[in-house]
């Protein structure tokens, strides 16, 4: 028997038990981080403690002597929040010793997440690792704990398919894009319209490092709004802006074109785009219409070099990718519950050497 | 098991190139069980033996190993690893690994599996070397190279058409995730067209120096077949450098005319070099 049990345990709520409404009401406001940890660490019978404060989930990891530190934790949570008990009842889950090792494997892994298998949680649960180390809220129990559930994160995410594929459509379309130009800096993108779509995937190719991305769309004068969007945009991730009149004229110059008006006529007919492939016949065109009714004419993918998605194909392929990490979620989960007791006998018995 | 035996070694390299493929083609499933250095570890194991092999065969032969079609096969498949080993330092074309690998695992089982294709013709009497100078042998080692180059050539074109059609049906199949870039492996082809079409250029330099000095050595079959090549794949060349044939078309024509390079290979095959006491056939190349 080990001589001393380590307490460890989680409160928190996530999008598997509250909705976003309820969310905001238990999630922490940024800048009451500071007043929240000074009265947690305060708590009795508390020696240890780690907030993970994301958009998706609040959850306090804390670790203590004797007696099981939650209700205090819980009580000091629901003045600190303003919440009445019956709600934070119905909207907070508890987890106490191994199971909340497994549950931090299973969250910083990514098949806790909302979209299974992101990536992004990592890096919340690292930053929330390193600022309560800064604090110096965390020991050897929660520092184990963290420390092992980033290697099971990497594990997972090399030897399980639960972040395989693009479940984002500007993602989507970027990886689709890179099967066809490779490097997305050497690629030319036209967004047509500005609605969320275009801005998604302007967004996912700026992140990709596209130096060249730029932005038209039908604007009315009379609407500053309208007016304004796609220069908004384009500022947004430093890309430049066209005429809506004049764009045609220069399709031939974009290997990717993103269509998202809203316009009852095709804007791109067959000849225009036989035109401009005609200007640059061995480099490929993607184009990419998300409108309805659609924007550009149908029989342009019959020329060569022209690839035409729409927005069922994109949508399609992100949920494949998304059946396809859901599938693998049972595999990686079996593998982190063992890892997880693995981690937990080490915390019980941390003299004897890992097997 | 013998491994100063030129034979062995070919197998153990095709078996090797064989796993390679195995697991290049496990890394592209969704298990995804076994990591990418497994698949070019196999590539580098099975290079080395088939080299061996290779060498051990050419010292047997007194020449670069050429005088049969098993011979011929197995150093247009080295000449394909080696290109792609090459091309990998200046892409990262982890499946192009796979793919060669299984042109060689294959290609270099049948070779050895077909006992008629590897006639002892060294072990015959009066057999002196394979080649009559070191300018033919340099010849014949060159456009069998660049036939090696050719064969990678239509891998990287295939590889390009299952890009391409994967795209087409909007499938994210997991080959086509894994497969380089439509541009890429355009780039790549155009790359290695103008190698091969300079070794070929080189060799047939080469090859025309000896033709000159005894134009009865060469057959006007040979002569007219290697011609019909070389103007064919400098035709290619020019059309793909003109943007006049690009994309699935040039693909197409890559893989058609590696067949058609591997079925002339019958028409420029050699004879072995005899000692001058019984009357022999010619000597010529083995290009």
């Amino acid at each position: 028997m080990p001589a001393e049990e380590p307490n460890l345990f989680l409160l928190g709520s996530s999008h598997r038990v509250a909705s976003l409404e309820e969310r905001e009401k238990i999630s922490l406001p940024a800048d009451s981080i500071d007043d929240f940890y000074k009265g947690l660490q305060e708590l009795p019978g508390l020696k240890e403690s780690l907030v993970l404060n994301t958009c998706n989930r609040t959850e306090i990891y804390v670790s203590g002597n004797g007696s099981p530190p939650l209700d205090p934790v819980r009580e000091y949570l629901m003045n600190f929040r303003g919440l009445d008990n019956a709600f934070l009842e119905k909207h907070t889950y508890r987890r106490q010793g191994e199971a909340v090792v497994k549950h931090a494997l299973e969250v910083t892994s990514g098949i806790d997440s909302q979209m299974v298998g992101e990536t992004e949680i990592l890096g919340q649960v690292k930053d929330a690792y390193d600022d309560a180390l800064n604090r110096e809220s965390t020991g050897k129990v929660l520092n184990r704990v963290f420390q092992k559930s980033f290697q099971a994160a990497k594990w997972a995410r090399t030897h399980t398919g639960i972040s395989r594929g693009q479940v984002n459509l500007g993602n989507v379309i970027c990886e689709l894009a890179r099967r066809i130009y490779g490097e997305m800096k050497d690629c030319r993108f036209l967004a047509v319209g500005s609605g969320e779509v275009a801005e998604m995937t302007v967004e996912a190719f700026s992140s990709r490092g596209s130096q060249a991305i730029t932005i038209t769309g039908r604007t009315f004068d009379w609407c500053p709004l309208s007016r304004n969007k796609p220069s908004e945009l384009a500022e947004k991730v430093g890309g430049f802006t066209l005429g809506f009149d004049s764009f045609k004229e220069s399709l031939h110059l974009f290997d990717v074109v993103l269509c998202s008006t809203a316009g009852t006529d095709p804007i791109l007919p067959y000849e225009t785009v036989r035109k401009a492939i005609a200007k640059r016949p061995a480099r490929p065109l993607f184009l990419i219409d998300v409108s309805m009714p659609r924007d550009v004419d149908q029989s342009v993918s019959n020329l060569e070099s022209v690839y035409l998605y729409n927005l069922d194909d994109v949508s399609s392929i992100a949920n494949e990718n998304l059946k396809s990490r859901q599938a693998e979620v049972a595999k990686c989960r079996e593998a982190l519950e063992q890892k997880a007791g693995q981690i937990w006998n080490q915390l019980l018995f941390p003299s004897k050497p890992p097997a | 098991m013998d491994f100063n035996d030129a034979r062995t070694l070919l197998w153990i390299a095709s078996t090797l190139y064989g796993g390679a493929l195995l697991a290049g083609l496990a890394l592209a499933s969704k298990e995804r069980k076994l990591p990418a250095l497994v698949s070019f570890c196999l590539i580098l194991f099975a290079y080395s033996s088939h080299t061996r092999g290779l060498y051990l065969r050419g010292l047997e032969v007194h020449g670069c190993p050429l005088g049969n079609g098993m011979e011929r096969i197995q150093f247009i498949l080295w000449s394909v690893v080696t290109g792609y080993l090459i091309m990998r330092i200046l892409f990262r074309l982890n499946l192009l690994g796979s793919f060669a690998a299984g042109l060689a695992g294959v290609g270099g089982a049948l070779s050895l599996l077909s006992p008629g294709l590897d006639s002892g013709y060294w072990l015959e009497p009066g057999y002196r070397r394979l080649f009559s100078g070191p300018w033919i042998e340099l010849h014949a080692s060159v456009a069998i190279f660049s036939y090696g180059l050719f064969a990678l050539l239509a891998v990287v074109s295939v590889m390009y058409m299952v890009q391409q059609k994967s795209l087409q049906i909007k499938r994210t199949g997991a080959l086509g995730a894994h497969l380089p870039s439509i541009n890429q492996l355009e780039t790549a082809s155009q790359r290695l067209l103008l190698v091969g079409v300079i070794f070929l250029t080189a060799s047939i330099v080469v090859g025309s120096m000896h033709w000159t000095r005894s134009p009865d050595s060469v057959s006007s079959v040979k002569l007219w077949v290697t011609i019909g090549l070389w103007i064919a794949y400098c035709g290619l060349w020019y059309l793909h450098f003109r943007q006049r044939l690009y994309g699935k078309k040039f693909a197409k024509a890559c893989v058609a005319l590696f067949v058609l390079a591997i079925l002339s290979l019958g028409f420029v095959r050699s004879a072995p070099e005899r000692q001058e006491t019984a009357p022999q056939p010619s000597v010529e190349d083995a290009s």
